[in-house]
C-alpha cells in the first residue's frame, strides 16, 4: 500500500533522510519510532506529497507521490504534527469545510461528519469555537479531520501528544478499531504506544532507519535468550544447590511465597537450559514458572539509537 | 466546488473576525466625510471627485483585506492542510480571490447612496461617467486584490504581506508619473503600467476596452503568480 524507496531529503546541506526504504501492506499500522529530529514528519510530509525528496520515489496505493500526487492525496488522511485547525471556525463548520475539500458528496456530507463526530466523541463540543477548546479536544478535531473521508491511509503525526491518559486508551482504541480496513502510519517517541497500536515498528534515527521488523522480533532481537523468570515448589531446602549445579549459573532477587520461591536465573549459555532444568527437576523440585525475560521495546530502542561517535551530527551536516 | 468551499470559508473568517466591520466602518465614515466636503465646497452635482478618492482609499484598505489570506494559512500550519488535500493551488488561488471580491463588492454597493443622494436633488445627473467609474473601481478592485493576494502568498507575517502590497499598488499607482519626467520609452512603458492612468480615464466617462483588459490581464498575472508561489513548495 505505501511504498518507500531510497528516499532522500535536503533541507540546503542537511541531510533530514537518509536513503529511506520500507514499505506498509494494506490494513496494517506501522509505528514509526524516533527520537524528536529523527526525521520522522519528513518521511510523513514526503507521503503526503507535502514537500518532495531529493531523490528516491515514495508510492501510496501505486501512485508516485511527486507524479500522481492528486491522486495520492484523494486516498489520505494526515493529521500533521500541529492539528490543521482555523480558530475562529466551530467544529461544525470546519469538518464541513474539510467535508466539502475532501470530495465527499453533498448527500454523505451530514453522515460522514457525524460519523467523524461519533467516532472521536466530540459530540458535545461540536458548535464550539475551535479556538475555545483545549488542546485535547484540539487534537480529536484534528484527528476527526482526518478520517472524516474514511481514507485508505491514515498518517497521523504524534496523535496522543498533549491528550489525557483517558483520551489516549481512547485515541489507541480508535487506531486499533481503524486497522481493520486503514492502512496506518503513526509517528511516536512514546514507546508503550507503538507496542500498544501497532503490529509493526520502523525505528529511525538521524534520518536513517535504522530496524523494520514485528514488535516481538525487536523485543526478542533485543534480549538474550539466557535469561529467566523462574517459579520453583522446591522438594527441600537444597533446591539452591540444584539449579547451581551447573558451572556459571546465577540466581538472583530470591524471594519466598508461602511455599513457592520466586528468583531470576542467568545461565552461562543459551544451551545450558536443558542440564539445568533437568538437574532440577531430577531432584523432585517443581517448576511453577518459566519466563523468557525479554528485553522491553525500550531497551531495544536505546541499543539501536544510541551511538557512541559524537560527530555523527556534524558528519551529516557536511554532507 | 472546491473554489466555493474555500470562498465560503473565507467569508465566515471575514465576517467572524472584527477585521471586516472595522474595515467597512472606517471606509463609509471616510467616504460619507469627503461625500460631505466636496459637496458642500463645490456645489456642483457630480460624483467624480468622490470616486477618485474613494479609489485611492480603496487602496489603503485593500491590503488590509488581503493581508492574511495565504501568509496566515501559512503561520498557522493550515496550509499543510489544504496542500496535502486533493485540491489545487488554482483552486485556492481562486476561491480566496472570490471570497476578497465579494467582500470588496459590497463596499461598493454600500456607496451606491452617494449616487443616489445626488439623484434625489439633481434630476438631470449626468449618469455615463458615474458608472464607467463604478466599472473602473471595480476593475481597480480586482487589480488590488490580485496584487495583495499575491503579497500573502509570499511571507507568513500579515504585516509584511499588508506592507509589499502597499508598496506594490502604490508603485503601480504613481508610475505614470515618470511619463513626463522621462519622456523616452521607458517612461512610456511606465505610463502603460499606471493604475491611476488607466483609471482616470474611466472617471472621464470612457470605457476603452485597452484599459478593461489591461486589468483583467493584470488581475489574471497577480493571480497566476500567486498560484505558481503555492505550487513551488512541493517542488522546493
Amino acid at each position: 500500500m505505501i511504498e518507500l524507496s531510497g528516499v532522500t531529503k535536503y533541507y540546503g546541506n542537511f541531510c533530514a533522510l537518509d536513503g529511506v526504504s520500507f514499505s506498509v501492506g494494506k490494513g496494517e499500522v506501522l509505528g514509526l519510532l524516533g527520537p524528536n529530529g529523527a526525521g520522522k514528519t519528513t518521511a510523513m510530509r514526503v507521503l503526503t506529497c507535502f514537500i518532495p525528496a531529493t531523490t528516491g520515489t515514495a508510492t501510496v496505493a501505486g501512485f508516485d507521490v511527486f507524479e500522481n500526487s492528486l491522486e495520492v492525496r484523494r486516498r489520505l488522511g494526515y493529521l500533521p504534527e500541529t492539528p490543521p485547525l482555523y480558530p475562529e471556525m466551530t467544529v461544525r463548520s470546519y469538518l464541513n469545510f474539510i467535508a466539502d475539500i475532501r470530495e465527499i458528496p453533498v448527500k454523505m456530507k451530514r453522515a460522514k461528519v457525524d460519523s467523524a463526530v461519533v467516532r472521536t466523541a466530540l459530540g458535545d463540543h461540536i458548535d464550539r469555537v475551535i479556538g475555545t477548546l483545549s488542546k485535547g479536544y484540539r487534537q480529536r478535531v484534528g484527528l476527526a479531520q482526518a478520517l472524516l473521508h474514511d481514507p485508505e491511509v491514515l498518517i497521523l503525526d504524534e496523535p496522543t501528544v498533549g491528550l489525557d491518559p483517558n483520551q489516549i486508551i481512547e485515541i489507541r482504541g480508535l487506531i486499533q478499531n481503524l486497522s481493520a480496513d486503514h492502512t496506518v502510519i503513526l509517528s511516536t517517541h512514546i514507546l508503550p504506544e507503538v507496542s500498544m497500536t501497532c503490529k509493526r515498528v520502523a525505528i529511525i534515527n538521524e534520518g536513517r532507519i535504522v530496524a523494520v521488523d514485528s514488535v516481538e522480533n525487536l523485543e526478542q532481537k533485543g534480549s538474550n535468550s539466557t535469561r529467566f523468570k523462574i517459579g520453583l515448589k522446591p522438594a527441600g531446602i537444597d533446591w539452591k544447590k540444584a539449579v547451581e549445579s551447573v558451572e556459571g549459573v546465577r540466581v538472583e532477587h530470591e524471594s519466598v511465597r508461602g511455599e513457592h520461591v520466586f528468583f531470576d536465573l542467568t545461565l552461562p549459555a543459551e544451551a545450558a537450559y536443558e542440564k539445568v532444568f533437568r538437574a532440577v527437576v531430577g531432584k523432585g523440585h517443581l517448576f511453577t514458572e518459566i519466563t523468557p525475560s525479554r528485553a522491553s521495546l525500550e531497551e531495544v530502542f536505546l541499543k539501536l539509537t544510541h551511538t557512541d561517535e559524537p560527530s555523527s551530527s556534524e558528519r551529516r551536516e557536511a554532507a | 466546488m472546491k473554489i466555493l468551499a474555500i470562498m465560503r470559508k473565507e467569508l465566515q473568517t471575514f465576517f467572524y473576525s472584527p477585521v471586516a466591520y472595522i474595515v467597512f466602518s472606517s471606509f463609509l465614515l471616510v467616504v460619507g466625510y469627503l461625500f460631505w466636503i466636496v459637496l458642500v465646497t463645490s456645489k456642483v452635482a457630480t460624483l467624480q471627485p468622490l470616486l477618485y478618492n474613494a479609489a485611492f482609499i480603496l487602496l489603503l484598505v485593500s491590503p488590509v483585506l488581503t493581508m492574511r489570506l495565504i501568509s496566515e494559512e501559512r503561520r498557522s500550519n493550515t496550509i499543510e492542510l489544504l496542500l496535502t488535500s486533493p485540491i489545487s493551488p488554482v483552486e485556492i488561488v481562486i476561491g480566496k480571490f472570490l471570497a476578497c471580491f465579494i467582500l470588496y463588492l459590497m463596499l461598493i454597493i454600500l456607496t451606491f447612496q452617494y449616487p443616489g443622494i445626488l439623484w434625489s436633488y439633481a434630476q438631470n445627473l449626468d449618469w455615463g461617467p458615474i458608472i464607467s467609474g463604478y466599472i473602473g473601481i471595480i476593475l481597480l478592485g480586482a487589480a488590488f486584490i490580485s496584487l495583495g493576494l499575491f503579497a500573502s502568498s509570499v511571507t507568513e507575517n500579515q504585516v509584511m504581506s499588508a506592507m509589499i502590497s502597499f508598496g506594490g499598488l502604490l508603485l503601480f499607482w504613481l508610475c505614470g508619473w515618470a511619463k513626463t519626467a522621462l519622456e523616452n520609452s521607458l517612461g512610456e512603458v511606465l505610463g502603460k503600467l499606471s493604475l491611476f492612468d488607466r483609471f482616470s480615464e474611466f472617471l472621464r466617462g470612457i470605457v476603452d476596452s485597452g484599459n478593461v483588459i489591461f486589468f483583467l490581464v493584470f488581475t489574471i498575472t497577480f493571480l497566476f503568480l500567486t498560484t505558481r508561489v503555492l505550487e513551488s513548495d512541493r517542488w522546493r
